[in-house]
């Protein structure tokens, strides 16, 4: 493992970017609405979401005061090694970006039960919100990349992971899928949306594909299945903020894995609010 | 856009329709999912008082309170939708938040001459906006207590107003 302060270093500064700044494709996608919604009444919406965005990543202070859960995903090149240790730096690193962000402090004491029931209050420090598990993924090439993500509660109320009885025809998971992003995108309130999509055989692998997806997509390349998602979704006249209008969907990120030889496909979908994804990635 | 000032009189209300954007200055009270209920509860006890918590005329911001900044959460979550009624009934006139209410909380808020008013969820920009916060009730609950915020012209689309919702309008 290269220096541990090294490591430590580079996943702060992953994770507060991946807070504070937008990815060049979602500023672009982002500036060609603005161009193209000069007279519309909800271009004040767009070009709002575009100066908070630049205000946070100037000042490096949060794009949502939901700062989120962390997130890490590894992607594991030709001769590199995970070790424990560079799982606990990657672990100190978050908790470091997480106490210098600041995020917000939302990890919730107590048992079992008490976290359930948040009866015993939350910690002072946003350092001591506990890091999702990690996913790893292996990938062309050397070294290690280190992808975190930062998962907000809103999007989360509005995410659906369950079987489809596909019929044997796509046009059947993606009018199931646009459905749940319909009745999703309508209560989110944060629109325009990003619906993640992962398609697997189970419910981990779906979940997994999603959050894959959400790394690896792009608002500016889309193909044919991301960009009828996106089209069907704007169709429903939702709009930013709920208000009703254009857009409700700037882009769809999907990612299909493997499918098992039966009537079901198994979906996960995250509608990423108008804040997310807020993702970053460093390499080792 | 429309100039409002806290505490917000019945006339004020009166005047605000569905797609009114306003820009609130004053105070408001930052509170949500863990602190609302527990509001609630008071005001049914008739304690509320001795908190020196006065909610005639007041708004409310669905939104934890952090050195992360504010923003609204889902005011359609049962925590904090549920409790829009009685808080209407004990004098909040501006409930603050994001998302599609139900028409039952649309009638309680036209029953109470209270309206709801969607704040754009951009933190970044909004912690400009505030002047002053504390807390005020449930400091055990950390970012979730029941905060009072002081704020300069911060920004809202008013939402539902007089039975009339934006969530409704196809």
């Amino acid at each position: 493992m290269k220096d541990e302060q090294h490591v430590i270093s580079k996943i702060k500064d992953t994770l507060i970017k991946a807070s504070t700044t937008f990815s060049d494709d979602k500023k672009k996608v982002l500036s060609k609405l603005i161009k193209q919604n000069k007279s519309h009444e909800n271009g004040w919406i767009i070009k709002s979401i575009l100066a908070n965005a630049l205000v946070a990543e100037k000042n490096k202070i949060p794009l949502c005061d939901d700062t989120g859960i962390p997130h890490v995903i590894l992607e594991l090149g030709k001769n590199s090694n995970l070790t424990y240790d560079l799982i606990k730096a990657i672990q100190q690193g978050v908790k470091q970006g997480l106490k210098e962000l600041p995020g917000r402090p939302m990890a919730v004491k107590g048992d079992d039960t008490q976290r359930l029931e948040q009866s015993q209050g939350l910690y002072k420090s946003s350092g001591a919100i506990a890091i999702a598990p990690i996913q790893v993924i292996k990938m062309k090439g050397p070294g290690i990349k280190v992808h975190i993500l930062m998962q907000g509660g809103g999007p989360e109320i509005r995410a659906k992971t369950s079987k489809i009885f596909h019929e044997h025809k796509i046009s059947v998971i993606i009018e199931e899928i646009v459905n749940w992003a319909t009745e999703g995108a309508r209560l989110l309130g944060c629109t325009p949306c990003t619906p993640t999509i992962g398609l697997g055989r189970t419910h981990y692998e779906a979940t997994s594909l999603m959050l894959e997806a959400m790394i690896k997509g792009n608002f500016t390349v889309q193909n044919n299945l991301e960009k009828e998602i996106t089209s069907k979704l704007n169709k429903t006249n939702i709009g930013p903020l709920g208000l009703s209008g254009w857009p409700t969907a700037l882009a769809t990120f999907l990612q299909i894995g493997p499918q098992r030889a039966s009537g079901i496909r198994v979906a996960s979908l995250r509608l990423c609010c108008l804040a997310e994804p807020r993702k970053a990635c460093c390499t080792l | 856009m429309k100039n409002i000032k806290t505490p917000v009189s019945i006339n004020d209300v009166s005047k605000l329709k569905i797609l009114d954007k306003i820009l609130i200055t004053g105070y408001i009270y930052a509170g949500r999912d863990v602190v609302l209920p527990k509001l609630v509860t008071l005001i049914k006890k008739n304690k509320l008082s001795s908190l020196g918590i006065n909610l005639d005329g007041s708004a409310i911001f669905h939104t934890a309170v952090s050195p992360a900044g504010v923003g609204p959460t889902s005011s359609n979550k049962p925590e904090i939708e549920n409790s829009i009624p009685a808080l209407s009934q004990a004098g909040v006139k501006l409930h603050l938040g994001k998302g599609a209410l139900s028409e039952s909380t649309v009638e309680a808020l036209n029953a109470n001459n209270s309206i709801f008013a969607i704040v754009p969820p951009l933190s970044a920009l909004l912690s400009e906006k505030i002047i002053k916060k504390k807390v005020v009730a449930f400091a055990e609950e950390g970012v979730e207590a029941l905060h009072l915020l002081k704020v300069n012209s911060f920004p809202a689309i008013i939402a539902v107003a007089h039975g009339k919702s934006i969530f409704k309008l196809e």
